[in-house]
């Protein structure tokens, strides 16, 4: 209970503690704030969208709505990799230009729910070319494991729905 | 560029639109031009292409400036001049005209509009009570001395600053206030005008005396003063009326429909204060209309003279008005006329043939509520989703394994709920059609009154139903056509007359439905088209061949071309250089389809289809490779399997397809699109042909999969991808596109063909053998890689 409370005083400092989905691509650990995360479905056939960048993949039918899917890997220009039963799809909420929409995101599979004070959270490394980092919210460090924890609202959000044909 | 180009011809597609529908005294419109214009004049890249164009928005923009500060008047003829100019814009956007004689002709047009502003004013003197006069815009009420019956003018604003707006406080009250208030209108203006008609029916003067009361008592309980004061007078002429002190007659009528324009208009800049807070709220000036109701109601009143009204002054109604609140009398639905009124009146009882008509003209109406839309939507999907997941269920194998007569009772039983269920959840978004159709009595009427021509508007089906989101995309379309029906079909009575027809014309409007589409048309006995004109037109224009062999039918259906007005005059009605084409758009916008057919010197009817509903869409499921696409049922002319003779390349970019004459473009879908399709030689597949914005085109794809309509949904904020309108579940659950063919007929097919030497006359085998292994190979290839 204490720790708890340490924790919600904690998110509070630098708004960046809290609970986090992790998940896997490749070798690197992932983590998405969980208030975004609307629900994870396996793998299921994507009808693509034709004249849209690489890593939109298509839209599924999610429940009656159509939603459109990003493979992650290919969004971070990372190799693609065949899917198999851990391949997953993350529902998230981001804010789009005329309300909320739901994206989904190809990941290689989902690991766990974690709670990481903000403490446990650092900035962004630099690397020089800002564009690298600036989707990034920090980096969170538990056990000695690295997880890089994204702002989904800058990977799937405004603008990288629209004008596709423009950017394609 | 294409984007460009769309946006010019959007922006001036638009000012086209408006400029047809602008009357005079509406300044908000002429706002709208100018943000229109201010638009254009800010597209990249005018100054480049259209120079011309650009020095030409820029003037009119000063102009309607003009307009707006009352330099110039907002008159008919002006509105018409502006129309002209908007006429030639789309000429010169059209033609790629740089040519400094037309931006010269069209400164000579606009200086005419300038010369006309110093134009007496003649509206004293005119004996026409049209508003369309020349208004003195901002001249002061009128004297005493002015003719009471005369009309006034569109309400003058007296100022833009709100002297109290408490009634702001309450915003929820405002706008059911304001809702409720349009539908009053509404139902005021129809049954006005059926008055016309059956003069003396009480129940329908008790039908406008009503609402006009109810306007009076709420917008006093907001505190809306001006709107108070004008609907309580009006209802102490009504209340007259009413209570037979003075008859029903022309005068009445004329005013109570001008008042009935004022409060519109006093009600949409209280919308427009809500939406956009104070500074927006105009202090209109009604003083004019009061005088002219209670000139109205103190003039020659039938049956006595009137020693409770004496003079038309104040003095009287403004007692009458004491009393009126409390006159609300029960309306006198089956009863004579029993008690005399609580006024002391002279009046004698009503003459029993006025009241005791038993006409039960009352529809009947069901007792309804409103909801919000958004919840009906949500209702409409998952219906949409219990049907689509029902099929799913029942063709799981498991499940079809199974031979057991009571599941497969139960599974018809479910079958009928779900489709039942489906077809009232549709039905919950349409409407009649019929508060459309009554706003064109009005327009009618109006438009007969304008142009000095007789015409009769008959009604039939207002009962048929649309969908509610297509109202109000039909209205302005509708408006053009009924607009253009009066003005060009109906000729002047004395040359029908001479021609052996009725003085009156008739113009009849039916909406029915057929073969799941809604039908409008608009049938007019008038002169018809004249098919040797428009013929001559699109020569000249280069829109057709002399060799071109086209029906009469075929003729007269270019009228819905851009550019295309067979009319030499310029009316005030219709003919401002804007066409049909526009209609043409409009219609095509809501997935549906115009046509006209004429005889010479009998009438024409134009036909308007539109689907049922814009949720879904009838189409032909097609496969391509391993996906599937929708294409919409309504523009597809044939589809079949190209014979090889048929099928010509040109200049070994191009492909192709004779069909009856026609050359047709080929569009290679799995190309454009970017996928592998089975069929890569067009005599091996299928092709669609489709019709678009008057292109034809044959889509190449490889099978049909069946026709089914589908409810449309958006790609989840995938949005502008050309040749995608949007996406489907289909039966198995997976989603399928459909095609936009409107963006897949202008789109450039830039993909490489490569195929001159493929497709000669022994190039199928080669084909077939290469093709496999192409896709062989890239299986092939692409594995490894997506493993490592």
């Amino acid at each position: 209970m204490a720790a708890e409370q340490t924790a919600v005083a904690d998110s509070t400092e630098n708004g960046l503690g809290g609970k986090y989905l992790t998940f896997s691509l490749g070798s690197e650990e992932y983590g998405v704030e969980i208030m975004k995360i609307r629900e994870i479905i396996g793998i299921m056939e994507i009808t693509a969208v034709p004249h849209t960048p690489e890593y939109i993949k298509g839209v599924i039918n999610l429940r009656g709505r159509v939603i459109p899917v990003l493979e992650l890997r290919l969004r971070f220009n990372m190799a693609t990799r065949k899917y198999d039963d851990r391949t997953c799809i993350i529902v998230v909420e981001v804010n789009g230009p005329s309300g909320p929409i739901m994206i989904g995101m190809l990941v290689d599979s989902v690991s766990e729910v974690i709670n990481i004070d903000s403490a446990e959270i650092e900035p962004p490394p630099e690397f020089g070319t800002p564009t690298e980092s600036e989707n990034i919210l920090g980096m969170g460090k538990i056990k000695g494991e690295v997880k890089i924890l994204l702002d989904v609202d800058k990977i799937v959000g405004a603008g990288v729905l629209e004008h596709l044909e423009a950017s394609a | 560029m294409a984007e460009e180009v769309n946006t010019f011809d959007k922006l001036l597609n638009d000012l086209a639109l408006k400029i047809m529908m602008v009357d005079p005294g509406d300044l908000s419109v002429v706002g709208d031009l100018i943000l229109d214009l201010e638009n254009l004049d800010s597209t990249p890249d005018i100054t480049a292409k259209f120079p011309n164009l650009k020095q030409m928005a820029l003037d009119l923009r000063v102009a309607l400036g003009k307009i707006v500060m009352t330099d110039i008047d907002d008159s008919a003829e002006n509105f018409d001049i502006v129309g002209q100019c908007i006429g030639l814009m789309e000429e010169v956007y059209r033609k790629d005209d740089n040519d400094p004689e037309s931006l010269a002709s069209f400164n000579n047009l606009l200086s005419t509009l300038s010369s006309s502003s110093t134009a007496p004013e003649n509206l004293k003197d005119s004996p026409s009570e049209e508003q369309t006069d020349n208004p003195p815009a901002q001249s002061p009420a009128p004297a005493d001395s002015t003719p009471a019956t005369e009309a006034p003018d569109k309400p003058v604003i007296l100022d833009t600053k709100p002297e109290s707006l408490d009634f702001m406080e309450d915003m929820e009250l405002l706008s059911g206030f304001i809702e409720e208030t349009r539908e009053h209108l509404d139902s005021i203006e129809v049954n006005i005008l059926d008055l016309e008609d059956n003069p003396g029916d009480m129940e329908i003067i008790n039908n406008i005396f009503r609402p006009f009361h109810t306007i009076k008592g709420v917008s006093g309980f907001l505190n809306l003063t001006n709107i108070q004061a004008l609907a309580h007078s009006t209802e102490n002429l009504l209340d007259d009326v009413r209570n037979n002190i003075r008859a029903m007659d022309e005068s009445v009528i004329e005013v109570v429909l001008k008042v009935g324009d004022c409060l519109k208009l006093m009600i949409d800049n209280l919308q427009d204060t809500i939406d956009n807070g104070a500074e927006s709220y105009k202090n209109y000036d009604i003083a004019n209309y009061i005088r002219w109701v209670k000139g109205v109601q103190g003039a020659e009143t039938t049956t006595e003279p009137a020693t409770a009204t004496p003079a038309a002054d104040s003095a009287a109604p403004a007692q009458a008005q004491e009393s009126a609140p409390s006159a609300v009398t029960p309306p006198p639905t089956t009863a004579p006329p029993s008690s005399p009124p609580p006024k002391s009146s002279p009046a004698p009882p009503a003459p029993p043939n006025t009241a005791a008509k038993p006409k039960t003209k009352a529809k009947k109406v069901g007792a309804t509520i409103k909801v919000d839309v958004d919840k009906l939507d949500g209702l409409v999907n998952a219906v949409g989703e219990l049907v689509i997941m029902q099929t799913m269920v029942r063709a799981n194998p498991h499940i079809t394994a199974i031979a057991d007569p009571k599941l497969n009772k139960d599974f018809g039983q479910l079958f009928r709920i779900t489709s039942e269920l489906q077809k009232t959840s549709m039905s919950m978004r349409m409407v009649p059609i019929r508060q459309t159709f009554q706003k064109m009595i009005r327009l009618v009427r109006d438009l007969s009154k304008k142009t000095g021509k007789q015409a009769n508007l008959v009604m039939e089906g207002e009962e048929t139903e649309i969908d509610r989101n297509m109202v109000d995309s039909i209205y302005d379309p509708l408006v053009h056509m009924m607009r253009n029906s009066v003005d060009h079909g109906v000729q002047m009575p004395e040359e029908r007359e001479r021609l052996g027809k009725p003085s009156y014309g008739t113009v009849s409007l039916r909406a029915y439905q057929k073969g799941g589409y809604m039908v409008i048309e608009i049938e007019d006995d008038g002169q018809g088209l004249n098919t040797e004109k428009i013929k001559r037109k699109a020569l000249e224009r280069g829109l057709i061949q002399e060799s071109d062999n086209l029906s009469d039918h075929d003729l007269n259906n270019l009228v819905f071309l851009p550019g295309f007005s067979t009319a030499d005059q310029i009316t005030d009605v219709s003919g401002r250089g804007v066409g049909m084409d526009v209609v043409k758009k409009a219609v095509e916008k809501l997935r549906g389809k115009v046509d006209v057919m004429s005889e010479p010197g009998k009438g024409s009817i134009f036909t308007i289809r539109l689907p049922l509903t814009l949720a879904i869409i009838d189409g032909i499921i097609v496969q391509v490779g391993t996906e599937r696409y929708i294409i919409p049922t309504i523009a597809i002319r044939e589809s079949f399997r190209p014979r090889r003779e048929d099928y010509k390349t040109i200049k070994g970019q191009g492909e192709t397809l004779l069909v009856r004459g026609n050359l047709i473009p080929i569009i290679r879908l799995y190309k454009y699109f970017q996928i592998e399709a089975k069929c890569t030689d067009p005599c091996e597949a299928i092709v669609v042909v489709v019709e678009s914005e008057g292109k034809q085109r044959a889509i190449m794809v490889d099978e049909l999969l069946g026709k089914q309509e589908v409810v449309i949904k958006n790609l989840g904020g995938i949005t502008d991808i050309t040749g995608v309108a949007g996406g489907t579940i289909l039966g198995d659950g997976r989603v399928g596109l459909i095609l936009d063919l409107a963006g897949l007929v202008t789109a450039k097919m830039n993909y490489n063909l490569d195929l001159p030497a493929a497709v000669s006359k022994d190039s199928p085998a080669i084909e077939e053998v290469t093709e496999p292994e192409n896709t062989a190979d890239s299986e092939k290839t692409t594995e490894p890689e997506q493993i490592s």
